[in-house]
């Protein structure tokens, strides 16, 4: 018997030996030499571009890098476990709207001194709004890679079918509201029944659309001092009714209700549709399919198209002996960004838009227009919590759950709330 | 699990125990030290440490965590979106748990006895319950489509049909696609019905070792006092069959509050937060939000929840009536 005791106890010893290393950090201290960690996002043909980037960095500088794909889904959830307990990769991609939070607890490393330094980037290069995105408390802390708005995508094939050309014969795409309702009005086609055999236009994106109506009436989500939610005034509220029009008066657009508005204008069954820049690829792999990129027309007073950049940013606690090899690899990328957009995305440095290059893509070329009027979501702490709300008013009202008021007001309610809290 | 409250029992009983007995019981405890290892760390630790947290103001990245008390209970109990996850949840679990225990009972009762094809059917009713939850929610997402889903295909096709009808057919409109997913009038309902034929073979099995499990002779004694087929349902099976009942209820009824899974892959709570539910409100408190003391919070009251409603079945659905 106690020969029997004693081998189970040993047994048991081992177990806990073997669980017990499992408990601890697994972080491996970063020498300077090990290569320099990179995550991002960009699990689409965006990442083999940034691959393709990345491989080209290493070549040239001999430092290596290895680069961790990570599904948007996740990604933030492992980005910020890793900030908050250990192992943060050198360098990750950051949306701008999500940096707030990153900033307010003070985790990314200040890049004022880099960028002022013997190996800087001067300011005056960047475009102003995805420059000012990265400022908080007036340090930057992350370098902006791109901008990605929205714009207006459409099959040039139904455009010239319906004879909406300019003077050489070419689709000619809307620009005004007026434009676009007749032209919607002229794509949306109906067999003998009644049934709708192409639509003319058809929302994708339900926030990013709504926000591109929201922010072209004057209108906004937060106030300027991020206290009071506004969904609930005029501009909100004639942006959401001229949204909801083009399916319930105009009759131009089906409701969002599992109607696949992507699918739909790949297939040719939808004529014009209002996507991100980045979907560019994705239509160019669809074969037989005629389409033309756009800015986005002018709906309501005043310009304005939904937009985000990626920005690359640094862990506050890398050490210093690696940060000058992190700020090259951004410093690297931001320079090459030109090859990075032709993948679907627009450069955001002054000196890239002019370049020659720049001017072989011209959807790119179209939506960069843009950029001096994109509209990020609103840049706040709580902005992922007040978003489900926006969300939710914005598809109810679409599917006439809820009246355009009915909806806005309770959305405001709901944020209103959120805001008080914090 | 029944051989140290065997010994305990033993102990109880015979105060002056003997040392031989002293080392049979430390010999059964160390038998279970390696699943008791395992409970605390991966278990009663980290349900301890969840406590703990709820009591806090806990961000992921803050490096400040103050103790705030129930502050974080509090909360949940005034937001008006945890209140609706509660509603929708219970909303699920009463489309679920009776309707999906009933099928299963019934494919238990179809497949019972021994018949030429009955290992087919009890294989290919049990096949959902071995597919992962993405898997069967991709799979029914196809299925659910307007444009190029199964179930729309179907019922436009059976509405064609009806209006080729003489007379009648005039009368019947065109047919419209059903948003399953996308309107809030359905998109729990859909939900339910693809948890109910996921989850069905599972409780299905249950059923039928329970059924399995009534003496034949039973049935002989009924059939000799002449009861018919209903009398011997009713008054031998129903009865002999309530502690498996129960046990299926209590279960499902843990498993519908815990809807996740699908939800999450579906529809994320949408449209209009109609199938939002508390683990997607806990989750996406804890890993959108980060605001783990909340998520916390809504897990212990998730917790309580199940506890009341686990209890409440075991007083309605006791044993003891059964023995």
């Amino acid at each position: 018997m106690p020969s029997r005791l004693l081998r189970l106890s040993v047994l048991l010893v081992l177990l806990a030996a073997a669980l017990l290393p499992g408990c601890g950090s697994s972080s491996g201290p970063k020498s300077a030499d090990a290569p320099l960690r990179f995550w991002n996002g960009f699990t689409g043909p965006d990442g083999k571009t940034m691959e393709r980037m990345v491989r080209n960095f290493e070549r040239e500088t001999g430092i290596r890098v290895d680069m961790q794909i990570i599904p948007w889904a996740t990604y933030y959830d492992k980005v910020v476990l890793t900030l908050a307990f250990s192992d943060a990769p050198d360098v990750f991609i950051c949306h701008a709207n999500q940096m707030p939070m990153f900033a307010k607890y003070g985790k990314l490393h200040s890049l004022n001194a880099l960028m002022s330094g013997p190996q800087g980037l001067p300011d005056s290069d960047f475009m102003e709004l995805p420059w000012k995105a990265v400022h908080y408390g007036g340090q930057q802390l992350g370098l902006p890679l791109d901008a990605h708005p929205l714009g207006l995508y459409y099959n040039r094939t139904m455009f010239e079918k319906a004879g909406i050309v300019d003077g050489h014969g070419q689709a000619k795409p809307p620009t005004t509201w007026d434009e676009f309702l007749a032209d919607a009005r002229k794509l949306t086609l109906r067999d003998t029944g009644g049934k709708v055999t192409q639509w003319g236009f058809t929302f994708t994106n339900l926030r990013s659309n709504w926000y591109t109506f929201l922010r072209q009436f004057g209108g906004n989500v937060l106030s300027a001092d991020q206290k009071r939610c506004e969904l609930t005034s005029p501009q909100s509220l004639a942006a959401s009714e001229r949204m909801h029009d083009l399916i319930d008066k105009y009759r131009v657009s089906p409701k969002p209700e599992g109607f696949d508005a992507w699918e739909g204008f790949r297939k040719g069954q939808v004529a014009m549709i209002m996507e991100g820049i980045y979907m560019l690829s994705g239509l160019e792999e669809q074969k037989g399919l005629r389409y033309g990129g756009a800015p986005v027309p002018l709906f309501g007073t005043q310009r304005a198209a939904w937009g985000g950049s990626h920005v690359l940013v640094m862990p506050v606690n890398e050490p210093p002996e690696r940060v000058d090899k992190v700020w090259r690899f951004m410093k690297y990328l931001s320079d090459h960004s030109l090859e990075w957009a032709r993948g679907g995305q627009t450069p955001i440095r002054k000196s890239l838009i002019a370049s020659p290059v720049f001017r072989t893509m011209p959807i790119q070329r179209a939506f960069a227009t843009q950029v001096p009027y994109l509209s990020y979501e609103p840049l706040t702490v709580v902005g992922n919590e007040i978003a489900p709300f926006f969300d939710a008013a914005v598809q109810s009202m679409l599917i006439d759950v809820r009246t355009v008021p009915q909806a806005m007001k309770r959305a405001n309610r709901q944020i209103q709330t959120v805001l008080n809290r914090s | 699990m029944a051989a140290p409250a065997v010994a305990l029992e033993r102990k109880r009983k015979a105060p002056g125990m003997k040392p031989g007995r002293f080392r049979d019981v430390l010999e059964c405890y160390l038998f279970l030290v390696p699943y008791l290892l395992l409970f605390s760390v991966f278990v009663i630790g980290p349900v301890t440490y969840g406590f703990y947290i709820s009591l806090h103001d806990y961000h992921v990245l803050s490096t400040h965590r103050p103790f705030v008390g129930f502050a974080n209970y509090a909360g949940a109990l005034h937001d008006d979106l945890f209140l609706k996850s509660l509603i929708n949840t219970a909303y699920f679990a009463v489309m679920v748990v009776p309707l999906g225990n009933l099928i299963s009972l019934l494919l238990a009762l179809g497949i019972c006895k021994e018949g030429r094809l009955t290992t087919f059917f009890r294989s290919a009713f049990y096949l959902p319950v071995v597919i992962s939850v993405a898997v069967v929610a991709v799979l029914w997402q196809w299925l659910y489509s307007t444009q190029w889903g199964l179930i729309n295909y179907y019922l436009d096709a059976g509405a064609e049909a009806l209006r080729q009808l003489p007379l009648l057919g005039a009368h019947i409109p065109a047919y419209t696609p059903i948003p399953w997913l996308s309107s809030p009038r359905f998109a729990m309902a859909s939900i339910a019905l693809l948890s109910m034929w996921w989850g069905a073979g599972g409780n299905m099995i249950v059923y039928l070792a329970g059924l399995q499990a009534i003496p034949e002779t039973y049935y002989e004694a009924a059939t000799l006092d002449g009861a018919n087929s209903w009398q011997r349902f009713w008054s031998v099976t129903w009865p002999q069959l309530r502690p498996t009942l129960l046990f299926c209820l209590v279960l499902s009824v843990i498993g519908a509050f815990q809807v996740f899974g699908q939800v999450m892959v579906l529809t994320r709570g949408g449209p209009d937060f109609s199938t939002y539910t508390m683990v997607l409100y806990l989750y996406l408190t804890g890993f959108s939000l980060y605001k783990m003391g909340y998520a916390c919070a809504v897990a212990y009251l998730l917790f309580l929840v199940v506890l009341v409603f686990t209890l409440l079945q075991f007083r309605l659905l006791s044993f003891k009536e059964v023995d």
